[in-house]
């Protein structure tokens, strides 16, 4: 398998704290990585860092996706390029409609790969075939971005843009957090549908209930920065049965 | 600039109404007592009229007040005959505002009037152009009345114009009526409205105000809830054109009981830019069950873009509900950063931010998203 995304001695800081330090992983196209660590141990940071959220500041190492240097790249190239990072807070844009945003989106991406906006009678079929897999009603498509959501209308809304923009790597930065059980079965079940031997997924988590549903080949723990130890599911498990104490003291 | 007049000069304003001679003269006695506003007096505190008039010729200036379908059923039209047999009309905002001195200067030397009273519910939206032809000083005045149960829509659109407009207007409303009121404001001469709204009861009043200034302009409202169950809701958007000074100045004074006032501002500023808001809610003290709403937004887009918000409440009994909020600040980042993330470049994504805030009070859907640059549209 290709590399897609392969990060090599990367280390970040915030103003001058290091939240990343020499960090090191590959994700091959077709893989499904998880990343468990603790409150504060850089996870979201990892996140945004990838989709070129500013105020980090890279100290060293480099991120390769597709054999292209990302850190070079603006955020919105980024998400061109094919990277999806569903927030763990998404952000409310008043008066701006749902709908047309993600209408909006769709063809910032197609005009990147030199097609057409897509037509709306397309779009909207489109949007009604994922809408209701996640069981989004009509009316909140209607609705300004995000705003008033819940927190689980946010994360399905987040699942919907996933869905249609259809990405290479898509990063999810604890999308199992504000769900109920309902919910959060179908958010997650949508996302699995959505793998393919042609793209990635990167999943942030703190359990290990998102990862019964999108089974990880690999699962790193991630403690200060760093990957402090990678295995299979086995190792969420372990950490559902007895949290991060033995990777922390490490 | 008092001392600069040549009453002469409006000789032809006397003439025209020869019986309004006397409260004209006691009008404009009062107006040199207290001066053309300036930033001493509280409500002027971000405009100095005095200052901004002082160069603009004191002659009449030539300004028309254009409706467009004056002819409807139910619409009657009067001009300025309306006042000279309806003296107390005439001298009525300055029961309101007493020490106003753009109110007298108005009634001083008012030059063109229009008086609609609306009796009949109108199927199609009432357009008023006022239009400013010449320098000099322009004091147009309008009266709206709506008369019991009668439902209207009025577009007011000021575009252009010279020297200064100093507009007094009128809304009355009357029991169970009903106006929806557009307005745009692109005047390039210095423009002062002093609007006034008196509303019996189960009235309803909204309008959505669409400032572009290309000049300096005040636009100053006093909503008067006289009667019961009453309810006004005012929405400015204020883009002034570089280095204009966009001021408003809106007073709610609930004098009845159960009405309700919401006012908000959504304001857009780049280089030089200033917009002033300053919102007062003022509740007696034998009401009750008062509800009232001030909202500021603001962006800057400039470092020396201005915004100065001031929201102020007398609230004098307990049974009320009152809630303010201001935010002044730049483009969100994270917002900004969430529309990136999705593909939209840096411009696009600001620009998708910038009509959010519009849209919110001008839909695509409004007489007023024509009127909007066609970044914002």
């Amino acid at each position: 398998m290709n590399n897609f995304l392969k990060i090599q001695n990367l280390s970040v800081k915030v103003e001058n704290k290091k939240i990343i330090n020499d960090l090191n992983l590959d994700i091959k196209k077709g893989e499904v990585h998880a990343i468990m660590g603790p409150n504060g141990s850089g996870k979201s940071t990892l996140s945004n860092v990838l989709a070129g959220k500013s105020g980090y500041t890279i100290i060293e190492g480099s991120v390769d996706f597709c054999g292209e240097d990302l850190i070079s790249l603006e955020p919105n190239e980024r998400a061109n390029k094919g990277i999806f990072l569903a927030f763990q807070y998404p952000v409310e844009i008043p008066g701006v409609t749902n709908i047309n945003f993600i209408k909006t989106a769709l063809d910032s991406n197609r005009k990147f790969r030199g097609l057409d906006p897509i037509k709306p009678g397309d779009f909207l079929k489109l949007v009604k075939e994922k809408s209701e897999i996640l069981g989004i009603p009509e009316d909140r498509l209607k609705r300004q971005l995000n705003v008033g959501f819940s927190g689980g209308e946010k994360k399905r809304n987040e699942a919907l843009q996933l869905m249609i923009l259809n990405p290479l790597l898509a990063i999810l930065d604890e999308t199992d957090s504000g769900l109920d059980v309902d919910a959060f079965k179908i958010v997650a079940d949508t996302i699995n549908s959505t793998r393919s031997n042609d793209n990635s997924l990167l999943v942030i988590t703190h359990y290990q209930r998102l990862l019964e549903r999108i089974k990880p080949d690999i699962v790193h723990i991630f403690i200060d920065g760093s990957i402090v130890e990678s295995g299979g599911p086995e190792l969420a498990a372990e950490i559902e049965n007895n949290g991060f104490e033995r990777f922390a003291n490490a | 600039m008092l001392n600069n007049l040549v009453l002469e000069n409006f000789d032809q304003s006397f003439l025209k109404s020869p019986s309004l001679i006397d409260e004209r003269k006691k009008a404009f006695s009062n107006l040199k007592k207290i001066g053309m506003p300036n930033k001493k007096v509280e409500n002027w505190k971000y405009t100095d009229l005095d200052n901004l008039t002082k160069s603009i010729e004191f002659k009449p200036g030539i300004i028309n007040l254009e409706l467009s379908n004056q002819e409807s059923k139910g619409i009657n039209v009067r001009e300025f005959d309306y006042f000279i047999k309806n003296k107390a009309q005439y001298l009525n905002p300055i029961k309101i505002l007493e020490n106003e001195g753009v109110v007298y200067l108005n009634i001083s030397y008012s030059n063109e009037a229009k008086v609609i009273e609306i009796k009949e519910i109108q199927s199609q939206p009432l357009i008023i152009n006022i239009i400013s032809e010449g320098p000099g000083f322009s004091l147009p005045r309008l009266k709206i009345d709506v008369f019991p149960e009668i439902e209207a829509e009025i577009h007011l659109i000021y575009l252009g114009g010279e020297g200064f407009i100093n507009q007094l207007t009128e809304v009355n409303l009357q029991k169970n009526s009903k106006i929806k009121l557009f307005r745009v404001n692109k005047s390039s001469a210095v423009h002062s409205e002093t609007f006034l709204t008196y509303l019996d009861s189960n009235t309803n009043i909204s309008l959505v105000n669409l400032s572009m200034p290309e000049n300096n302009s005040r636009f100053q409202v006093y909503n008067s809830f006289q009667g019961r169950n009453s309810f006004s809701n005012f929405k400015s958007v204020s883009i002034p054109k570089d280095n204009c000074h966009d001021d408003f100045l809106v007073h709610n004074l609930h004098k009845s009981s159960n009405c309700e006032s919401n006012v908000g501002i959504r304001s857009i500023l780049n280089k030089g830019a200033v917009c002033s808001f300053q919102a007062l809610v003022d509740v007696e003290l034998n009401t009750s069950s008062s509800k009232a709403e001030q909202d500021c937004k603001a962006i800057l887009l400039h470092e020396n873009a201005t915004m100065n918000a001031k929201p102020e409440m007398k609230i004098f009994n307990d049974d009320v509900v009152c809630k303010h909020g201001t935010t002044i600040g730049t483009l969100d980042k994270e917002q900004i950063f969430y529309l990136q993330s999705r593909g939209l470049d840096k411009i696009s994504a600001e620009k998708i931010l910038l009509q959010g805030i519009i849209k919110n009070y001008i839909s695509d859907e409004s007489p007023l998203n024509s009127f909007l640059p066609k970044v914002y549209q």
